[in-house]
Formats: C-alpha cells, sequence, structure tokens
C-alpha cells in the first residue's frame, strides 16, 4: 500500500477512534517516563531527584498529545473549518453584500431546480417499477412522419400473444369513471388495463391481489367484475378500512368487486395520471356505455400499448421481431381490405422505443417548452454568477491590502486562494439552500400553470426531490462556486507584494487589470438583453394571441358540463331535462343567458363530418351540437337567418347553421340560407342561418369551416351536453346550484363540472402562458441582477477613487464633470454589452419561432423595446454611484489620505 | 489564521531520525524507550534522541505504513506499546541507508578535498 494512502486511512481511522488513540498516547509517554525514572534512580538519584528529572525531559504532557493529535488529524479539514468560520464572519460583518449575493443566487437557482424537478417528474424520473429498463413503448409507423400510439383493439389483441422478445404486452386507458357514493354518481381518475398490465409492472398489491388475465375476459371473471384501486383512493374512500377487499364499487351502476389495493409508490404506466381504480379492459362496454371501444374494431383507437422486454432482448431484436408479424396482425385486423392494403402499400410496421419512463401524451407538449424554460433558467443562474463574479472582484481590489499582509506573513498563494474559493462556495451553497427552499413553491406554481387547472383532462406531475434533484442541486454549488469564485480570486492573489503594500489603498489600476471586470459587465450586461428580448418576444406572441380574436365572447361565460350517458332517460325525456336544467339556471341571480353545446370550443375533443352541397365536392367540417340561443349566448354574430329553437326537433327536418368559412367552401357563389347539404350518408339538411366565424380546435390560426346543429337532432345516444351560462358577476354560486339542479332534476348523474370559458382559453394555450410568463419574470430577475451588478461594481470603484475625485474637484472640476466621468465608464460597458448581446439574441431567437404567434423572430420594435429598457435600468444603476461620488467633500477625501 | 508547512530547514533531521528508528527496530519489535536508548548507546553516547522528536517519528512511521504497533509486555512486564519493521519498512530501511551511504561519501569527498 502506498505510504499515502495508508496514512489517509490511518487519519480515517482516528477520527472514529479518538478517545482511544488518546489514552493509549498517554499511556505509551507514561510508560518512557516510568523506564526514564527508573534509569536515573539506577544512575543513583534521590527518589524525588529522579521523579523530578524525568519530567522536565518530556516536559509538559499536554503539548505532547497536541503535537501526536495532530499528525493524526486531517490538516486540511481543520483548516477548512477555519476558513469557513471566517467567510461566516465576513459575509456577518457585510450583511449588505452577503444578502445581495445569496438572494442573487437563490434567485437562479430557485428557477432552476424548479424547471428541473419539472422535467425530471416528466421526461426523467424512470417508472417506480422493477427493472424498469426494460419496459418499451409500442407504435405503429407507416410513410407518415410521426408514429402512432393510440392502437385499435384488433391490433392490440394481435400482438398481445407475442412471447418471442416480450415477457408481456399490455395495454391501458386513461379514463374518467363514474362511482356511485353515499349521494349519487362520482367522477374518479381510474385506468382501464389488459391482463398482462400488473404482471408486467412486478409490482405486488399492498393488499389483495393485483388484477390477472382471468380478470380480463369479457363479462369478467366467473365472480363477476374485479377492480384494483390506489392506496389513497383506499384511505379515502374507504377510509382504510382493512376488509376492503371483496367489498364492492358500483362503477357505471354496475357491480365491481375490489380485489386489491396498490401501494402508494406504484402509480401506473402514465406518470401523469396517477389512476384511483384500475378496471380490467374488458369491462369498458360498461364502463365507457354507451360507447364499447372493444367492439369499435378499426374503427376505436383508444389504447396505449406498452411491453416489457424479455432480459436477453435488445430494442434491435424487439423491432425486428415487430417487424416480422407487423403484416399478419394488419390482416389479421378486421379493418376493411382497401385500407389494409392502403397500410401495406406505405409500408406499415409495429415499432417499440424504450419506455423506461412509461408514456405520458403530454410530454410531447411539454417537451421542448420545458426545455426552452430550462435553457433560459441557466441563462439567469449563469448572468447570477456572473454578477457575482464581478461583486467579487470589486470586493478583492478593495481587500487587496489584507491579502498583502497576509502574504507577507507568509501565506502562500495556493492558501489564499483556497481560502477565497471556501468564501465563494460558502456563498454559492447558501443561494443554493434558499433557492431549492423555494423550489416547491415555484415548482407547484408552474404545474399548476401547465396543467391547466381543474379541468378534467388535468395532468397530475410528481415533482418531489429525488437524488437526482440533488445531484442537480450539488453540480450547481460546484459550478457556481467555481464561476463565482475561481477569477476573482486568482486575479486577487496575484501582482506585486511590494507596490500593493506600499500603494495601499490607492492603488492605481493599470488598464490591462481592468480588462477581466469590463468583460465580465459586458457579458452580463449582453446575457440579460438576449432574456430581456426572448421574453418581449413571447409576451408580444401572447398579447398578439389574446388580441387575435376568438370569434365569441369567453369573458363571463361559465361552462357546467352534465354527464348524461348512465342515466335512464333519452330521446324527448332527455331534451326535457335540458330544457328544465336551462329554466333553472335562467332564474339565477346574474344569469343573461343560457344554451347547450356539445363540445366546447378549445378544450382540445374535436367532432367533424363532410359535407357537399349540389353534388360538389366533400368538405371536412369541424361540428358541434347547440342548443337555442346558443350565438346569443357566446356573443357570436349572427349574419343571416335564425338561431335554432326547441322545435327544431328530428321530426321537423334536418337542420344545420354553418360559420362563414364553411358557408363560402360550400356554396362559393353565396345565396346559402335555405339550401340543402348532404352528408356521406345521403342525409340532406337544411341551413337556416350563417354565423360569424369563431376559433374552435386551436386559437393559434385562422378559424376552420364549422357547421352547427339542433341539439335535439344529435344521433348520439344519451349526449351528454355542457350548459353555457353568460352571467354577470362572479360564477362560484353556479356549483352548489347546480349540483343541486342535478340532483333535482337527474338524480343519478355526478356532480357537474363547472368550468369558465376563460380558464378552457388560458389552458389552451397553457404553453405560450408559462413561457411569455416565466419569460417576463425572467427577464424581470436579470435586469434586477445586471443592475445590481453595474451598481455594485461602480460603487466599489468610485469608492476607491475617492481620493482623487477629491483632487480633481480640489483642482476645480465641476460636479457635473465628475458624473460624467463616473458614468462614462458604465457607459462604454453597457453600450458594448447591448451590441453583442442584440447579435446573440437575434441568431438565438429562431429557437423561439415555434412557440410565436404572428410574431417574427426579427420583430425590430421588439428588440429595440429591450434594448431601451435595458439602457434605462442600466443608466439608472449607474447614475447613482456617478452622483454619489459628485457629493464627495474634496477636503475630507484627501485628509483621508 | 496563517500556517505554512515547516519542513525545510528540518527535514535531513527528520529524515535521517526516520531511518536511524528503522534501522534500530530492523533487529525485532521494540517500544520507544528501548529504540531511543540503543541509538544512544549504539552511537557511543554521541546522538541522544530528544522523545519531542522520537514519538512523532515514530507515529509518522506507523501512519505510512512503515511500521507495526502492538502492545505487549515490557521486560519488567509492563504493557508497553512495540513497534514491528513491515515488509515496506524494510524496503524503505534499504532504500534509506543506501541513499545515507552515497549522501556521506558524497559530504565526506567535499569535505577532504583541498
Amino acid at each position: 500500500m502506498l505510504p499515502a494512502i495508508s496514512a489517509f486511512l490511518g487519519r480515517l481511522r482516528s477520527l472514529f477512534r479518538r478517545r482511544r488513540m488518546e489514552s493509549e498516547m498517554s499511556e505509551e509517554l507514561e510508560f518512557h517516563r516510568e523506564r526514564l525514572r527508573e534509569k536515573y534512580l539506577q544512575e543513583g538519584m534521590s527518589e524525588k531527584a529522579a521523579e523530578r528529572a524525568a519530567r522536565v525531559r518530556l516536559g509538559n504532557a499536554q503539548r505532547w498529545q497536541e503535537r501526536l493529535r495532530e499528525l493524526w488529524s486531517f490538516r486540511l479539514l481543520g483548516e477548512g473549518v477555519r476558513d469557513i468560520r471566517f467567510a461566516l464572519r465576513l459575509f456577518w460583518k457585510s450583511p449588505g453584500f452577503a444578502a445581495v449575493a445569496i438572494a442573487t443566487l437563490a434567485l437562479g437557482v430557485s428557477a432552476n431546480t424548479a424547471v428541473f424537478s419539472l422535467i425530471n417528474g416528466l421526461l426523467l424520473r424512470p417508472l417506480p417499477v422493477p427493472n424498469a429498463q426494460q419496459m418499451m413503448v409500442l407504435s405503429y409507423l407507416d410513410d407518415a412522419p410521426r408514429p402512432g400510439y393510440s392502437f385499435c383493439t384488433p391490433f392490440f389483441r394481435g400482438l398481445e400473444e407475442q412471447r418471442d422478445a416480450f415477457q408481456n404486452v399490455f395495454a391501458f386507458v386513461n379514463d374518467t369513471f363514474q362511482v356511485r357514493g353515499e349521494s349519487g354518481n362520482v367522477n374518479v381518475h381510474g385506468a382501464m388495463v389488459s391482463g398482462q398490465y400488473f404482471p408486467a409492472m412486478q409490482v405486488n398489491a399492498l393488499k389483495g391481489r393485483y388484477l390477472t388475465p382471468a380478470d380480463d375476459q369479457e363479462g369478467g371473471s366467473p365472480a363477476g367484475f374485479a377492480v384494483v384501486i390506489s392506496e389513497g383512493f383506499w384511505k379515502s374512500w374507504f377510509n382504510g378500512a382493512s376488509n376492503v377487499v371483496g367489498k364492492t364499487l358500483t362503477i357505471a351502476n354496475t357491480p365491481f368487486t375490489v380485489v386489491g389495493v396498490m401501494p402508494k409508490r406504484f402509480m401506473g404506466a402514465d406518470p401523469t395520471r396517477q389512476p384511483e381504480i384500475y378496471a380490467p379492459l374488458s369491462a369498458d362496454p360498461i364502463i365507457d356505455a354507451p360507447r364499447d371501444h372493444i367492439h369499435g374494431g378499426t374503427h376505436a383507437w383508444w389504447l396505449t400499448v406498452m411491453a416489457r422486454q424479455k432480459p436477453e432482448v435488445d430494442l434491435e431484436k424487439a423491432n425486428a421481431v415487430l417487424q416480422s408479424i407487423s403484416t399478419s396482425v394488419l390482416r389479421a385486423s378486421t379493418g376493411e381490405s382497401e385500407w389494409i392494403k392502403d397500410e401495406e402499400k406505405h409500408h406499415f410496421r409495429f415499432a417499440a422505443e424504450t419506455g423506461s419512463n412509461g408514456f405520458a401524451y403530454v410530454r410531447s407538449v411539454f417537451r421542448k417548452p420545458l426545455l426552452t424554460m430550462f435553457a433560459m433558467c441557466g441563462g439567469l443562474l449563469l448572468l447570477a454568477c456572473l454578477n457575482l463574479a464581478s461583486l467579487l472582484l470589486a470586493r478583492g481590489a478593495a481587500r487587496e491590502r489584507e491579502l498583502a499582509t497576509r502574504r507577507a506573513l507568509g501565506a502562500t498563494r495556493l492558501r489564499l486562494i483556497r481560502q477565497l474559493m471556501i468564501e465563494s462556495f460558502v456563498l454559492a451553497t447558501l443561494g443554493t439552500g434558499l433557492g431549492i427552499v423555494l423550489t416547491p413553491f415555484v415548482g407547484h406554481a408552474l404545474t399548476a400553470m401547465l396543467s391547466g387547472g381543474s379541468g378534467p383532462d388535468s395532468m397530475v406531475l410528481d415533482i418531489s426531490p429525488d437524488w437526482r434533484l440533488y445531484g442537480f442541486a450539488g453540480a450547481i454549488v460546484f459550478i457556481a462556486a467555481v464561476l463565482i469564485g475561481l477569477m476573482p480570486a486568482w486575479r486577487a492573489t496575484e501582482g506585486d507584494l511590494n507596490e500593493q503594500i506600499k500603494s495601499g489603498q490607492h492603488a492605481q489600476q493599470r488598464g490591462q487589470t481592468r480588462l477581466i471586470p469590463r468583460l465580465l459587465m459586458i457579458s452580463q450586461v449582453a446575457l440579460a438583453l438576449i432574456l430581456v428580448s426572448g421574453a418581449a418576444l413571447l409576451a408580444t406572441s401572447l398579447i398578439r394571441l389574446y388580441r387575435s380574436g376568438l370569434g365569441f365572447d369567453p369573458h363571463g361565460v361559465v361552462n357546467i358540463s352534465f354527464s348524461m350517458d348512465k342515466q335512464q332517460l333519452d330521446g324527448e325525456p332527455l331534451m326535457e331535462v335540458y330544457r328544465q336544467i336551462r329554466e333553472r339556471l335562467k332564474t339565477e341571480p346574474g344569469v343573461k343567458d343560457v344554451s347547450f353545446q356539445f363540445i366546447v370550443p378549445l378544450s382540445h375533443r374535436n367532432w367533424n363530418k363532410s359535407y357537399s352541397a349540389g353534388g360538389g365536392e366533400q368538405h371536412l367540417i369541424w361540428m358541434n351540437s347547440v342548443g337555442p340561443d346558443y350565438f346569443k349566448t357566446m356573443r357570436i354574430p349572427l349574419k343571416q337567418g335564425r338561431e335554432f329553437i326547441w322545435s327544431d326537433t328530428k321530426a321537423s327536418g334536418m337542420k344545420i347553421i354553418l360559420n362563414r368559412a364553411a358557408a363560402k367552401l360550400l356554396f362559393p357563389q353565396g345565396g346559402v340560407i335555405g339550401r340543402q347539404i348532404v352528408d356521406h350518408n345521403k342525409s340532406a339538411y337544411e341551413v337556416v342561418a350563417v354565423v360569424e366565424d369563431a376559433k374552435y380546435r386551436d386559437v393559434r390560426g385562422p378559424a376552420t369551416a364549422a357547421g352547427y346543429i339542433p341539439m335535439q337532432q344529435d344521433e348520439q345516444e344519451k349526449p351528454s351536453f355542457n350548459a353555457v351560462v353568460r352571467i354577470d358577476g362572479p360564477w362560484a354560486p353556479l356549483v352548489p346550484f347546480s349540483k343541486e339542479l342535478a340532483a333535482r332534476v337527474a338524480p343519478s348523474i355526478p356532480a357537474p363540472i363547472v368550468r369558465p370559458m376563460d380558464e378552457v382559453v388560458d389552458t389552451s394555450i397553457s404553453t405560450e402562458r408559462m413561457m411569455a410568463l416565466l419569460g417576463v419574470f425572467f427577464a424581470g430577475c436579470s435586469l434586477l441582477v445586471t443592475a445590481i451588478g453595474l451598481y455594485g461594481t461602480l460603487s466599489y470603484a468610485t469608492a476607491r477613487r475617492s481620493n482623487e475625485i477629491g483632487i480633481r474637484m480640489a483642482l476645480g472640476a465641476q460636479r457635473l464633470r465628475v458624473v460624467i466621468m463616473i458614468f462614462r465608464e458604465n457607459a462604454v460597458v453597457v453600450a458594448i454589452g447591448c451590441g453583442a448581446g442584440l447579435a446573440v439574441a437575434v441568431a438565438l431567437s429562431t429557437i423561439l419561432t415555434s412557440f410565436l404567434y404572428e410574431t417574427s423572430t426579427r420583430d425590430p420594435w421588439v428588440f429595440a423595446v429591450a434594448t431601451i429598457t435595458l439602457t434605462c435600468v442600466a443608466s439608472a444603476a449607474s447614475l447613482l454611484p456617478a452622483m454619489r461620488a459628485s457629493w464627495i467633500d474634496p477636503m475630507q477625501a484627501i485628509r483621508s489620505e | 489564521m496563517i500556517r505554512e508547512e515547516s519542513t525545510d530547514s528540518g527535514s535531513l533531521l527528520q529524515g535521517t531520525l526516520e531511518m536511524l528508528v528503522l534501522k534500530a527496530l530492523a533487529r525485532g519489535p521494540q517500544h520507544g524507550y528501548a529504540v531511543a536508548e540503543w541509538i544512544h548507546h549504539v552511537s557511543h553516547q554521541l546522538l541522544k534522541v530528544e522523545e519531542g522528536a522520537l514519538y512523532p517519528a515514530l507515529h509518522r512511521l506507523e501512519m505510512r505504513g512503515f511500521l507495526n504497533a502492538e502492545w505487549g509486555a515490557s521486560e519488567n512486564n509492563r504493557r508497553a506499546k512495540f513497534y514491528r519493521l513491515t515488509a515496506e519498512g524494510t524496503k524503505r530501511l534499504d532504500a534509506e541507508s543506501q541513499r545515507w551511504a552515497r549522501l556521506s561519501a558524497a559530504v565526506a569527498f567535499v569535505m577532504q578535498s583541498s
């Protein structure tokens, strides 16, 4: 063993055996003293003299032990602790500097770790199942640019028995279950899973058992349908009753038997959903009644399919196996033969990709915005570090004399750099610590903004910290400490000792030594400008998006969704219920208009149909079925014709209202009212009105061609409509009112979900909102940080020049001249920084292209506003120290020498 | 606050003492007192090893793995800490004595030159 390693291990051991080592040391010395005494006695000394001579020879026992102890202890450790204490004392003495430094860092760090925790929860964290790296997501490809992830039942069943490459192939779908509670039905997040789902997950149930292939049979297992519930649901719904296994849950008016409880850490295969109830896939005809996806063949694309690979199989092999069976599965899928032939021609094949972190649809939506946000956060943190580096540099210059004295007393340069680095390390740790404390708040605010509030599709994201987050924070501490400290420490300890001590406080900085601080400040200004112009672009785009005009007026409109699909009534009696709902709602104070719509615009639910007019071309039209007075309630202008009325029933002939875009598409020559259009079944509809265009699927881009049919003529079984209520004043009272109303007119339906239209609109552009809000927040922070930096460095610099300024003023310099002289220093820095920043910002802005709505990444106005804002802030920050310098009393400044 | 390593002038002496200690232990395990006595005796009472240097040297050698220490009974039946050369220590002693031979010969050449 190398001596150094042996010494290290010895010291390490001594850390834990200090007591014993100390007693051994004193025993060893005691033995030596005893032998000396005996020797002196033999030489003929008296007892007393021998005793004293031995004592004198060995000296102070305390000092001895001290020396040996020092030998066995880590010198660096001891010195490190001392340095940290010294650093803390220094910060305590200049609390302003410390507070600014720590707050700046905390700001940067909390933004970074918060966004990172989102990225971690959404993109990085593997599923909490054994050997998560074996999980795969299956997809199908043809010549289309993007793979498909939604499977139809025949595809999945064709793959389910595939055992060459996979241990299990399983499917699941997220859904909302109607569970009967004490007071009517309640909506609960759930998932329907295929038989192999739980065997593939390999997580055992907390109580009872999980679902097996035997449960996933048509009509359930012989004992009826089984469900497994989450630990959370067990606690909230069953109050954690120990005899929960075997109890009955009534879902969609059908009894299901609880056979097991899954532990809390199990959250399903989609990390953004966390279902409360897991039901077998084959229960779909009951749970989704009156719809039935199982028997929907190749017309119901509803399943996410995943697999657990065999340990010895790699991705390539799995893909090869999938490719080899693709055609046979496609041919066996019971699809129309024309479609199968078409797919085959376009190289239809199944594929596998790594799925260790499960499958979440929202990933594809949020990946790019999150990574862009992360880059912006990184920029802010870098800015904070640069800022601290320049502040420390300025401060290091002020500490020149202290450091020079210490070097004169024998401290090596390395030792001083170490000391200064420890100071920056302490700063970084404190800042990061504070930042981490703030992280959960920022993180939850961001998740809430992204997940779209209380909507039915809102996502659940676990952003609790784990080792990845702590590792990330540790990396930040390290990088920040080096970024902040190394250069100032290097600079502060170089130079000629004699010169420094002689010139003391008034060392004139030479041109070259001022280059580095200036470069730091320039890059700070440039970075700030990049962040500010990025934010300005995003904010401009968001404002334009809001101003683009939706075609309807969302303010004061509230949607109340009634789930009628599981109750008894249908047809005319159901319409009667809706009519009652409308009459009751109208009596509520503040309610002005009430109508119904099937699809809530911008809610990502769509419905389309093809129509043709006069034997012409077929056109795809986006459809909605609406109630009487719908356009009045939504404030969509009626251009010609009339609104629907209650008497537009199925018996009175099919009616349709077109928007302007659809009317233009179907009747380019005009003359629309009273004309007929036909759908692909040759059913004819009479156009009774033309309305102004309104956004339907997406806020971005122009309104699509849309058609509206009367709700009484809707062909669905037991259609569930949303009441649209235009209300003056607060909408909150509608929540208890509609719950009570539903209980009265349709007692078995779950409490209606009340959602203001404004929230729907906000959610539909949540990415843009988050990016713009965060961007503006970051821009504000970066302006603040830059201002602090410019102010701080200039203040230090002027404080050191007070003597010179005093002399200038004594010699007759005007105050204004002094102000200009000081101000000029920063003006140059800001001008160069802005120039450089502008160039980089213009080059980088193309990254944002896909987030911008009708805003050019080169928009000169946006960049001009960003530059002017930054310049104003920078000028204000630089003017203060300049003014202060001009108030220097010349006599006092000179006398202080 | 400032504490630098103070090695320069003492390094020759320190290294030499360590060599002497290793040499003393080459004859077999011994306790610190015996090491000091042996050096004193063998050097014809010319070298007197200060306890203040001896024990740090012993501990340093132990720590770096050149010596093993264990507690045993001394000749008058008292508990004492005995040091024993390790294989590393024997190697070190060889290297040190060669170095010393070269060094002393070199010094002798210089001092005898006219």
